[in-house]
């Protein structure tokens, strides 16, 4: 809503400065967005009197013009011609800046000095064109700024109302809000009404089918108006609050609809078949035409303003093209009327058509409006567009709304806001909005609602009143007393920040991307037909089909996070992001689980003088998942090569499991993704479904006693068939029970020179230690060679 | 003899003064004191000597041997030391070279913030709860007084998953969840993500953020002013300006939006805080009635105040970032500053 300074004043007489209302009014919560001073800057435009003008004597055209300021008497060049001694005119003085950036100097024209330039309404920008400089009033004074002189200095707000507000959708109503700031009376707007001729209920009827749908429906009849251009001041007025003038007779409804925040009609009365106005609802998928000039298909639903043929209205929306106010229209019949918010809410909605009315209309206008904003916009035609007005209103309210009743109690407002207002203090507060004290005692106030607070309906409504008239400011500020019960988060959520904090010590950077992906990523990624993840939540209305289901996982996201960063030259990427997916179900709501997915490329240490510049590798990413068990504590965890993801290098990826159960998958992206997604090095990615990961965290940290005994280690090289994997190795060693067993590590692997083709030389170290005693040579030896042994015996390995 | 020990002495001293390395000093020493050293040759005269004389002498000897040893000593100890230090000369290294680095993670600038709120809340007894991203139209607006034909719900625009189930618009539905399960009182903060349909620079469809609320017997909003005025002063720090103004939320009544001084201009005013010197920062009211219905707490009986803030919001005049994009663009230069 816009509101000005001086519209304001016109309804109290306040006397807060403009920043003062300003502040002020955001503080009674009506916020204000932005303040804008209207004809600011031109304040060294002023109103001067012409002393004298002569003939300039080396220019036919141009004349010399002594000026009176009010302080001085200045010479000024003048080319206009419309200028004669004794009228009052626009000075620019010497240093003013005219709208265009344009600098008033002093000069001298044809050897005249020129202190300044008298204005004509364009170099003012109060026109678009104009002839011959502004002439002015000849009450106004010189030395006054023109601006001000001329009523068009003042100061534009704009308001963000909320919903519950539409009481402040005016002026007026604002007014309302500035009055009990300012203690002031509240000035209905004066105006006086003639009516004249023949009466209108002999020429017009008004009947309403759908009374719950439409209260109240209120005309009056204009005759012989002239359509044309607003006078000026109407023009401006609505001009200082945004609004274009169209004619006067629109100009007029519009104005009052700013005012005071009723929307008004108005048809041509003689496009109106039998002069009747019917309220009813719309035949179904019957089409019209919105003054838009929009056809529109109606529904059943639908609340129209028909003639006796035809809808001619959309009621509370926009009126119809069909009996549209138009230059050869000389009756007006003009409607005010009531009509319940969900209906027009649902109207409009369903339509796309949102309008000034409309607006107001679903948040509630006020029904005792209905009378005084049909009278303000008689009188206020018949005084710019000429005409008689019928005797007579129209006004069909078939069951009077009657105001709401609440009543205040002194204790639930003490116990909601924590301090205490005396019955008659909150009594004051509400009436200075107008609301009526029915009763009063002690303990509370009943009091009687207007109909323009459609929102005051309980008496918790009433408390936030009280609280708002009387200041949030002068609410104490107290801490909550009660029992302190500290609540820790839950298991899940702490392993979670964990897992987070571990990823961070392992020098990886949390990102956070879109939930919602386009739904080819799953194409990109060479998902096959059948693959769960492809079975997605939808988003019925995204922004983009990029942006139009729900993830079922982070692979896409953090492989586009990773090729936009490459394609900013960051090669050296650690990137992690910990987020929820979403599957559907056949429930109403997803199963929503997280996932922990990270990537790695680039080199493993940071660029340094003496740093490795060594690439990463899978046994990085894999190494990266191994601190992560060990940190969680996570066991019986196995890396199956036997299967992974599509787009994961066959040779070089595994699915972690736990029993049967795939937990997560991890390897090197799939040369042709990589192309896809623009990934030019090797890249290597971890998915982890974390709910099931850290279901196998061990909660217990168990103590076990050191030996205080020496260890011993045995190395051993042994040629094993390529094919022959290191978990293999190391399950038969840990599984063939030798004794005094503590450590054992794979700590070579070599293949080429001087290793036949199809072998692999594994090192392997065991560490061997006891609790009770210092081992001898001879029980090491026994053991040692037991494990080897076995190694022998399973998969044929030769001691090198 | 005397006069032997004598010039002995001098002449060991002046040995072991102009001995250079250790190994010299050695020698020296040997050569003096050793065995068949110079004193042990001198030494020999003793039987040659009176009763009478005997013990002077061998008392002189025995002077002559320690002043030898402790030179000895003294010397060895600077030649030492003489020794590391040429050792530590040679040994120096540039130290102003860069150290070794190890990869350095970071949290998101989100993450961050919810750890900062979630601490300074967990003093003042809020505990954390969850509830899901895609929820129930019930949840996010019907619980919350928001109806069909509400108008506030214009002030949200929704992402639909089906007629009624939505991307949560707020994190209030975990209000409404928490309440529904467990009666009062309750003190809770429910940090999540949200989505809305608008994009552009200032909106992004999908954000974070913090609800919290508070319900028990006797809840102002005396005690809603006097938690956030010290949740924020906390966050931004001690003097900081905080104002409370009416507003509008369906489900909160009385209703406020809080500001705080602007932290970029401290309140003179700049392009950030529109010159106001002001900051919208927070959502807040005392829970409406209405909602306590639909939960099924006695409004006669109990009180509560909830509030709710973005969290991309306080990290941008936390950490003074300007454009809401970079928090999802994942753009490691960004990243790699929190």
């Amino acid at each position: 809503m816009i509101v000005t300074y001086n519209w304001l004043k016109q309804y109290v007489d306040f006397d807060f400065s403009p920043e003062d209302l300003s502040h002020r009014l955001t503080m009674a919560g009506l916020e204000v967005d932005a303040m804008e001073r209207l004809g600011e800057g031109l304040d060294s435009v002023i109103v001067a009197r012409l002393v004298s003008v002569d003939a300039h004597p080396e220019a036919d055209k141009l004349s010399i013009c002594q000026v009176d300021t009010g302080s001085e008497v200045v010479q000024v060049v003048c080319g206009a011609k419309n200028h004669r001694t004794g009228d009052h005119v626009a000075l620019a003085q010497v240093g003013s800046v005219l709208p265009g950036d344009f600098k008033i100097k002093k000069s001298k024209i044809r050897g005249e000095v020129s202190m300044g330039m008298l204005c004509s309404e364009s170099e003012l920008g109060l026109a678009d064109e104009s002839e011959g400089i502004l002439i002015l009033s000849k009450e106004f004074t010189p030395g006054q700024p023109v601006f001000e002189a001329l009523g068009l200095k003042d100061i534009r707000y704009e308001i963000g109302l909320t919903p519950n507000r539409p009481d402040c959708l005016s002026v007026y109503g604002v007014a309302r809000e500035v009055a009990a700031m300012a203690g002031k009376a509240l000035k209905a707007p004066a105006f006086s009404l003639e009516e004249q001729g023949t009466p209108l209920c002999e020429v017009a009827s008004v009947s309403i089918e759908n009374a719950e749908r439409c209260p109240r429906y209120a005309a009056r009849l204009i005759r012989g108006v002239k359509v044309g251009p607003s006078p000026q001041w109407l023009v401006k007025a609505l001009e200082s609050i945004g609004q274009r003038s169209i004619n006067n007779v629109v100009d007029v409804t519009n104005y009052v609809l700013m005012e005071l925040g009723h929307p008004l009609h108005a048809f041509d009365f003689n496009l109106l078949s039998g002069g009747q106005i019917q309220v009813r609802c719309a035949s179904e998928a019957e089409a019209f035409q919105t003054l838009d000039t929009q056809e529109r298909q109606l529904s059943a639903e639908d609340l129209m303003i028909c003639d006796g043929e035809r809808p001619v209205a959309l009621a509370g929306i926009m009126g119809g093209l069909n009996s549209e106010v138009n230059d050869q229209t000389l009756d007006i019949l003009l409607e005010s009327a009531f009509f319940s918010p969900v209906g027009i809410r649902r109207s409009s909605k369903r339509l796309g058509l949102h309008t000034e009315a409309s607006h107001r209309f679903e948040r509630g206008c006020d029904v005792d409006m209905v009378p005084l904003a049909l009278d303000r916009a008689a009188a206020m035609i018949q005084e710019v567009a000429g005409g008689q007005i019928a005797p007579g209103v129209l006004d069909q309210y078939p069951a009077t709304l009657l105001p709401n009743e609440i009543q205040i109690r002194v204790a639930s407002c003490t116990r909601i806001l924590g301090f205490e207002l005396s019955a008659h203090r909150i009594a004051e507060l509400l009436e200075s909005i107008g609301l009526s004290v029915l009763t009063k005692d002690a303990d509370g106030v009943r009091l009687s609602i207007p109909a323009y607070r459609p929102d005051l309906e309980r008496e918790v409504d009433l408390i936030e009143e009280v609280a708002r008239l009387n200041g949030y400011d002068n609410i104490p500020v107290t801490m909550p007393v009660g029992s302190l019960e500290v609540s820790t988060p839950s298991p899940r959520l702490q392993a979670r920040d964990r897992l987070r904090q571990l990823m961070v010590s392992l020098g990886c950077n949390e990102t956070i991307s879109y939930s919602f992906i386009s739904p080819t990523a799953w194409d990109r990624l060479g998902l096959n037909c059948e693959d769960p993840r492809r079975k997605n939540v939808a988003v019925l209305n995204p922004l983009s089909e990029d942006q139009s289901v729900m993830r079922t996982s982070l692979v896409p996201s953090i492989l586009e996070t990773v090729s936009r960063n490459l394609s900013h030259r960051i090669l050296d990427q650690r990137i992690f992001e910990l987020r929820p997916v979403f599957f559907p179900t056949q429930e109403e709501l997803p199963r929503e689980e997280y996932r922990l997915c990270v990537a790695i490329c680039g080199r493993r240490d940071p660029e340094g003088w003496s740093q490795s510049s060594e690439q990463v590798d899978f046994f990085d990413m894999k190494g990266l998942f191994e601190q992560l068990q060990a940190a969680m504590r996570v066991e019986k965890l196995s890396f199956d090569s036997s299967a992974s993801e599509p787009y994961l290098h066959p040779g070089k990826s595994c699915t972690l499991k736990v029993g049967k159960k795939v937990i997560g998958t991890l390897g090197e992206l799939h040369p042709s993704v990589m192309q896809s997604y623009d990934i030019d090095r090797p890249l290597y990615l971890l998915e982890l479904d974390v709910e099931a990961f850290l279901a196998k965290a061990s909660q217990k940290t168990s103590f076990k006693p050191i030996s205080r005994f020496p260890d011993v280690s045995r190395d051993s090289a042994l040629l094993v068939d390529e094919g022959v994997s290191a978990q293999e190795i190391l399950d038969i060693l840990r599984g063939a029970s030798a004794k005094h067993v503590e450590d054992i590590q794979i700590f070579d692997l070599y293949q080429g020179k001087g290793i036949e083709l199809g072998k692999k030389s594994i090192g392997v170290r065991v560490r061997y230690r006891s609790a009770e005693k210092t081992l001898t040579d001879t029980e090491v030896v026994r053991a040692h060679g037991k494990l080897i042994d076995s190694l022998c015996r399973k998969i044929s390995a030769e001691v090198r | 003899m005397r006069d032997n020990l004598e010039i002995m002495l001098q002449s060991a001293c002046s040995a072991l003064t102009s001995a250079e390395t250790e190994a010299q000093l050695r020698e020296v020493r040997v050569q003096f004191l050793g065995k068949k050293g110079e004193l042990t040759a001198i030494m020999k005269g003793m039987r040659d000597l009176s009763a009478e004389e005997r013990p002077l002498v061998g008392d002189l000897a025995n002077r002559v041997k320690d002043t030898v040893e402790s030179l000895f000593e003294e010397r060895l100890a600077l030649l030492v030391q003489a020794d590391i230090a040429r050792r530590l000369e040679l040994e120096r290294i540039d130290v102003t070279l860069p150290g070794r680095a190890t990869n350095s993670g970071s949290f998101h600038p989100i993450s961050i913030v919810t750890d900062e709120i979630v601490k300074i809340f967990s003093g003042m007894g809020f505990g954390v709860a969850e509830g899901p991203e895609v929820e129930k139209d019930f949840y996010n607006f019907e619980a919350l007084n928001v109806g069909k034909d509400h108008p506030a719900r214009d002030m949200q625009d929704t992402f639909y998953i089906s007629d009624d189930v939505v991307l949560r618009t707020h994190t209030s539905p975990v209000q409404i969840r928490t309440m529904m399960e467990q009666p009062p009182p309750v003190r809770v903060l429910a940090p999540g993500t949200v989505y809305r349909r608008d994009s552009d620079l200032t909106h992004s469809p999908m954000f974070h953020q913090i609800e919290g609320f508070l319900v028990d017997e006797r809840v102002t909003f005396g005690d809603l002013k006097g938690v956030l005025t010290r949740f924020l002063r906390e966050f931004f720090g001690d003097d900081l300006g905080v104002r409370f103004r009416p507003s509008f939320f369906p489900f909160t009544e009385p209703s406020a939006e809080v500001d705080i001084q602007c932290v970029i201009c401290s309140g003179q005013g700049c392009r950030v805080c529109k010159q106001t010197g002001w900051l919208e920062i927070l959502g807040c009211g005392m829970i409406d009635p209405e909602v306590f219905k639909a939960v099924n707490y006695d409004s006669e009986k109990y009180s509560g105040f909830a509030f709710g803030m973005g969290l991309e919001r306080m990290a941008m005049l936390k950490y003074g970032v300007n454009d809401l994009r970079l928090f999802f663009e994942s753009d490691l230069r960004f990243l790699r500053q929190f």
